[in-house]
């Protein structure tokens, strides 16, 4: 017999010896009324209690046999249009079964066994998901520099993807800990604990995680209560303990559970908790350290930003500085006003510019200011104490100075008297009752580089009403004005102060400042600040008590 | 008004025993370490086979602009050069520097004849 051009749906009885007999891919025949025609060596493996004669129903899956009726009803005509084609499960295995109608109502099925490709599509599917969660927890992640909020994320999306609840530990101070738990219903708790991490297992390895230690898997039996969310439904199931590596130190840890009610975590799913805990542990160890940062500046500033200035002891002190940069509050200029203890003593003002900016500028005048504070009792002889700071700040590796104007400042019945040095400074200003601007006769060489430095100081007396200015060249090098270029100058500096004989301190520092700074225009500019030293108007003596001599108020 | 000051160069002329830099535009922040790295590869004969030069001369005829930083780059220099012994010369001065050098007491530091031993640095007389 030719079988090339024989039938699939062939007459009965031949076709067990037509060529799909031997095909390799499972074919049954059955006829309008639901019973098994014939089937081939394939199909006898799929479905062992299948022989001719049998009914589809009782050898077959269920989806088969309805499929069956549904393509071969009895008395059914040729269908028009192809039969379709229907997928189930045999076994563990899935197949597609296609339909082709014989003339006389018989139909061949010819099973395609597509296990392989729909598992392929489920792990596709699966990792597609994966590589949403990772790249939704990146962003999250990335979008904030809060320890506190990355720990938050980090639990949601683990509870949310990875288990039914998860606790981020943070390495702890000694025993306390801080925990942050998510359960199923998403709601973040934080919570510090006082605990012993080690009597959690895998938990103590799992903090120290640097080298990383893998994923391990835990007994339940063994979680303490404090590591499970409080609103975990039902006993601990399993639980998987995964290490957070941040940048060189371990960000922490992450617990992830289940109740017992559902499945354990698998291998691919510990996999994949130990991709998102590397994300998420970069994400908070890059947070912590931020934090860090932003707290070692927030020190630093405070020690270092100049402090406010009021009266003492019947003198005026104003004072205002501008940094140069608007993310840096502290540069390279500062200045200080040391009060005496009382009104017969002299205060020390000094004000300086340390060359350079940023954190090295910052680091210096810090170190000058703390010098300067240690050296007040010397503070009567300007040369000595300069000659003392400069041999402190001296060193062979770099040439980086500082100039400073110093006064000694003291109360002589109404009028103010100051002892005042310059050391490689602009010489202060001094105003007049009448509006004649003055120069104060000092001059000195910068501090930090020489071995020998010299100085001469100049004594200013102030009648009520009367200042002298210190300033920065940040005031007199301020570029900008019409056109664009010009510097603000010392003759532009004399004439505005002119213009502010007897007004008071506050008033005269920030007329100064405001003029350099719309001179600046939206230009950049060095550090600026400025000090005034007033002779009040005015002033008074008025005992206060009966132990001290009194005090002078404006 | 976008102020355009003029670019910082430095020009280099080599002679048989003294060396010219042409300092232009703004010595500042920014610029001071490239005048000092390249007065330094002077000094130490790196890009010269016959050695260091006995004078160097710094020409500031277009300097724009000079600031702390600046000067500590100066005073730098001169440290390198009095080590290496070679005679420092800050020519065509314009006020700005002038100006800066006499108000820290700089002046007669870097003017000075070159001293030979690595001696205490004194300071300006101003």
């Amino acid at each position: 017999m030719d079988t090339t051009n024989q039938s699939p749906a062939g007459p009965r009885g031949v076709l067990v010896d037509a060529s799909w007999g031997t095909a390799p891919c499972p074919v049954v025949v059955a006829d309008s009324t639901g019973r098994v025609v014939e089937l081939n060596t394939a199909a006898r493996f799929v479905f062992p209690d299948a022989v001719p004669g049998a009914r589809l129903g009782e050898v077959a899956p269920g989806w088969f046999a309805e499929a069956h009726r549904r393509t071969a009803a009895p008395g059914a005509v040729l269908p028009v249009v192809p039969a379709r084609t229907t997928c189930g499960t045999v076994g563990d295995r899935t197949f597609e079964a296609h339909p082709s109608v014989a003339a006389d109502g018989d139909v061949v099925w010819w099973f395609v066994d597509h296990t392989d490709r729909r598992l392929a599509e489920e792990a596709l599917a699966g990792e597609r998901r994966r590589a949403a969660v990772l790249a939704g927890a990146f962003s999250a992640l990335l979008s904030s520099l809060n320890v506190e909020r990355c720990m938050e994320v980090t639990a949601r999306m683990a509870a949310e993807h990875l288990a039914e609840a998860a606790v981020v530990v943070a390495p702890g101070r000694g025993r306390a800990h801080s925990l942050t738990y998510c359960g199923p219903d998403g709601e973040v708790v934080h919570r510090m604990v006082q605990a012993d991490v080690e009597l959690m297992p895998g938990l103590g390895e799992a903090l120290r995680g640097f080298p990383p230690v893998p994923s391990r898997w835990i007994d339940p039996a063994a979680v303490p209560d404090w590591a499970v969310p409080p609103d975990l439904t039902g006993p601990v199931g399993s639980v998987v303990v995964t290490p957070l590596p941040g940048h060189g130190v371990p960000a922490g840890a992450l617990v992830l559970l289940r109740s017992g009610a559902t499945t354990a975590f698998t291998d691919d799913e510990e996999v994949f908790a130990r991709l998102f805990a590397a994300r998420a542990g970069a994400a908070i160890s890059a947070a912590r350290m931020y934090a860090e940062q932003a707290a070692v500046t927030t020190t630093l500033m405070r020690e270092l930003l100049p402090p406010q200035l009021h009266s003492v002891n019947g003198v005026d002190f104003a004072g205002a500085y501008r940094a140069s940069g608007q993310s840096e509050r502290v540069g390279g200029d500062f200045y200080d006003v040391h009060p005496a203890a009382d009104e017969g003593q002299e205060s020390l003002v000094v004000l300086g510019d340390v060359c350079g900016k940023g954190l090295e500028a910052a680091v210096l005048t810090g170190k000058i200011r703390n010098t300067l504070q240690a050296l007040l009792p010397l503070a009567d002889d300007h040369q000595r104490l300069l000659g003392l700071l400069n041999g402190s700040l001296i060193n062979s590796h770099h040439t980086r100075f500082a100039t400073l104007a110093l006064a000694s400042v003291s109360r002589r019945g109404s009028a103010v008297r100051l002892r005042v040095t310059s050391a490689g400074h602009q010489p202060p200003l001094i105003v007049r009752a009448d509006g004649l601007v003055e120069k104060a006769a000092t001059r000195g060489s910068l501090v930090g580089v020489f071995e020998d430095i010299t100085s001469t100081t100049a004594v200013v007396e102030l009648a009520p009403g009367e200042t002298c200015l210190f300033f920065t060249d940040g005031i007199t090098e301020a570029r900008g004005g019409p056109l664009g270029d010009e510097m603000f100058g010392l003759a532009r500096l004399e004439a505005t102060f002119a213009e502010c004989a007897g007004m008071p301190a506050e008033a005269i520092v920030e007329h100064i400042q405001m003029l350099a700074t719309q001179w600046l225009g939206g230009g950049s500019h060095d550090d600026m600040a400025v000090v005034a030293v007033s002779a009040p108007h005015h002033a008074h003596l008025s005992a206060v008590d009966g132990h001290t001599r009194g005090r002078y108020t404006a | 008004m976008t102020p355009n000051p003029p670019p910082f160069t430095l020009t280099v002329e080599t002679h048989a025993s003294w060396c010219v830099v042409r300092v232009a535009g703004d010595l500042d922040y920014e610029t001071c370490d490239e005048l000092v790295d390249t007065v330094v590869a002077r000094l130490t004969g790196c890009s010269d086979l016959d050695g260091p030069p006995s004078d160097l001369r710094l020409n500031f005829a277009e300097l724009h602009s000079v600031d702390s930083m600046g000067l500590s780059a100066l005073l730098m220099i001169r440290r390198r050069t009095d080590r290496a012994g070679v005679r420092l010369h800050l020519d065509e001065r314009p006020g700005v520097l002038e100006r800066l050098l006499d108000m820290t007491g700089t002046l007669g530091y870097l003017t000075a004849p070159c001293r030979h031993a690595a001696g205490h640095e004194r300071p300006g007389t101003g």
